[in-house]
């Protein structure tokens, strides 16, 4: 569905962040990315969904396709109107002084018709609490909340691929699990999910497939439950690898071998 | 007592005018954090467009050519961007705007021969005038501040700072720089009430800046434009990743900006008459907005009033103690204390804080 060929972004001209991603989306699934701070994770999101240009970022080699239709350069808001691709930030893009409702509403400018009133008691069945909350202003709601509108928000975009940023960032364990939830419910309704996710363990309990990334390249890949069982991976992101010590020869092997590779 | 309520009255229907013009910076300073000093330019081009529909004013050829090219070259390069425009549609366009505009500036609408009642001329002149003002500020907009999306809110303040030394030098080229006399005809409504004596142009000045106003205000907070307005004066990432077009909205506000600045610069302009050097008017936004609060539009009426009564008392009780020229600095003084008391203005936005 969503391809990715060999992808080079270039920040202010100078900083490289990615170098040369390939890869593939498949239709209905649940993708992970995972990978340390800097590895470039939100580049390849911004990169997608169009809002590069927005941070003085590049695409200076490689191509994206959706459908095998090259969406490289173009606007953001006609990726998504086009293309049903749908960003959802890092750190809770909701709008503080506005409503709820009026968030809702903002995010369907895009397409505005008939149908939204009906999409926003949809969100509301979604998320119940946010039906309860509707007139307060989206900066007093609390950040599982604020998470939830996000999400919401990008519903009423009627996305065919949704990228998420990061939704638990600054979460509680519980809230987590229940907005991941949720993930696995729209997934199920047919929408498309790539995540990126510092909390890999979860992420990838109910990921279909997952990649990991290194300072811009990809490292790993495979199905999420094999990168559950991969020793690297348990080792590097799940902190839950062996125990004893490992001799300092092994770990530049490691990275040698993936460097090369 | 008379005196005093004759100087509060005329000082609010003059501050209704200095509202609008703290409008028009305010809505630019929320949708993009920028400043807009070019805002005295702005509105001697208002009001310049309208004095060339309503007093079928008319420019030489030459200048009227140059006008009509810049306005062609502009069209075609804007719907250049988009690649199932081109040619087809942006070059016709183009040719049409620009041989519109030149016919206009060349020949004159002849109106005056048209409508013989003043008012039906107003009635008409007035919304085609405002109609070209905002088009002039989306097209300034579109070269000057759209390619700055995403860049320092700082860059862009002073590229209308920049902007206002090039308006104005064009303005002088194309109408030169002596006054033009500027005399509505509006039906007389001076209001007269015991010994208070209202009279008829500041009336409608406060009046149709009232009317304007209020319209903005239905449109930011009762449309779904507005809506979209006020998300992307919140944070342009957001609004992009959402599907508003941060590019738009900006040019929709400047739009609109420059069409509330050229109410006010009629209005201005019909107390006295139109001439380049009345652009210093419009720094008289910056004690408005300062005191409202930069990002509150209800602070920008209030501030406005305030500013109109302190010039209004100023001149009455201050000036002729001997101290001529006060009323232009009392403002100032007044911000000064203002700012003294409350370092965001009065109403500047209580930001959300969460614990």
């Amino acid at each position: 569905m969503l391809a990715i060929e060999n992808l080079r972004v270039v920040y202010h001209d100078v900083i490289s962040v990615l170098n040369g991603v390939s890869l593939g989306v498949m239709e209905g699934e649940i993708l992970i990315i995972i990978g340390a701070n800097g590895a470039g994770k939100t580049t390849l999101l911004r990169a997608v969904s169009g809002m590069i240009d927005f941070y003085n970022g590049d695409i200076i080699e490689g191509d994206i396709k959706i459908e095998g239709t090259s969406i490289k350069g173009l606007d953001c808001t006609d990726i998504m109107k086009r293309y049903g691709v749908t960003y959802v930030m890092e750190d809770r893009p909701v709008f503080w002084y506005l409503t709820i409702e009026e968030n809702l509403k903002a995010a369907s400018f895009s397409r505005w018709d008939k149908q939204v009133r009906g999409d926003i008691e949809e969100v509301y069945e979604y998320f119940p609490v946010l039906g309860h909350l509707k007139n307060r202003k989206a900066g007093y709601a609390s950040g599982g909340e604020q998470q939830m509108l996000a999400i919401g928000m990008a519903l009423m975009t009627k996305p065919k691929i949704l990228l998420l940023d990061e939704p638990s960032l600054g979460l509680a364990p519980l809230v987590t699990e229940e907005l991941f939830d949720i993930i696995k419910r729209l997934n199920d309704s047919g929408i498309t999910i790539v995540l990126v996710e510092q909390n890999a363990h979860a992420a990838l309990n109910i990921g279909t497939r997952g990649y990991v990334f290194e300072t811009g390249r990809i490292v790993l890949d495979g199905k999420a439950k094999e990168l559950l069982e991969n020793q690297d991976v348990r080792e590097f992101y799940l902190g839950s690898g062996e125990k004893e010590r490992k001799s300092y020869k092994d770990a530049k092997r490691y990275k040698r071998r993936k460097r090369w590779l | 007592m008379i005196d005093l309520l004759q100087t509060l009255g005329t000082g609010v229907l003059v501050g209704l005018v200095y509202a609008l013009l703290g409008l028009c910076i305010v809505i630019i300073f929320k949708a993009s954090e920028a400043f807009n000093f070019a805002i005295g330019e702005f509105l001697i081009i208002g009001s310049f467009l309208f004095y060339t529909l309503f007093f079928n004013e008319t420019i030489p050829w030459y200048k009227a050519l140059q006008l009509g090219a810049l306005v062609f070259l502009f069209f075609s390069f804007i719907l250049f961007y988009d690649k199932n425009f081109r040619l087809r549609i942006a070059l016709p366009m183009g040719l049409a705007a620009g041989l519109l505009i030149f016919c206009i500036f060349f020949y004159g609408l002849k109106f005056p021969a048209l409508f013989a009642s003043p008012i039906l001329r107003f009635v008409i002149a007035f919304p085609l005038g405002l109609l070209a003002a905002g088009l002039v500020g989306a097209m300034i907009e579109r070269v000057t501040i759209k390619p700055l999306l995403g860049r320092s809110p700082i860059s862009m303040t002073i590229v209308t700072l920049g902007l206002g030394f090039l308006l104005r030098a064009s303005v002088q080229l194309i109408w030169g720089s002596h006054a033009y006399p500027f005399f509505l005809d509006l039906p007389d409504i001076t209001l007269e009430i015991g010994e208070l004596l209202f009279l008829s142009d500041p009336i409608w000045a406060g009046i149709l800046s009232l009317l304007i106003f209020s319209m903005v205000i239905v449109f930011l907070f009762r449309t779904r434009w507005g809506l979209a307005i006020r998300a992307t004066s919140e944070d342009q990432a957001k609004a992009m990743a959402f599907g508003i077009n941060a590019r738009f909205i900006l040019l929709i506000v400047w739009g609109i900006s420059a069409l509330c600045i050229a109410v006010a610069g009629i209005m201005i302009s019909n107390f006295g008459a139109l001439q380049v050097g009345m652009g210093f008017v419009g720094l008289r936004a910056l004690p408005v907005v300062l005191i409202g609060g930069m990002d509150s539009i209800g602070g920008a009426l209030i501030g406005g009033i305030l500013v109109g009564i302190c010039e209004a008392a100023a001149g009455a009780y201050v000036e002729p103690l001997g101290l001529v020229g006060f009323k232009e600095v009392a403002p100032y003084l007044l911000l000064l204390i203002v700012l003294f008391i409350r370092p965001y203005g009065l109403f500047g936005t209580v930001r959300i804080e969460r614990v």
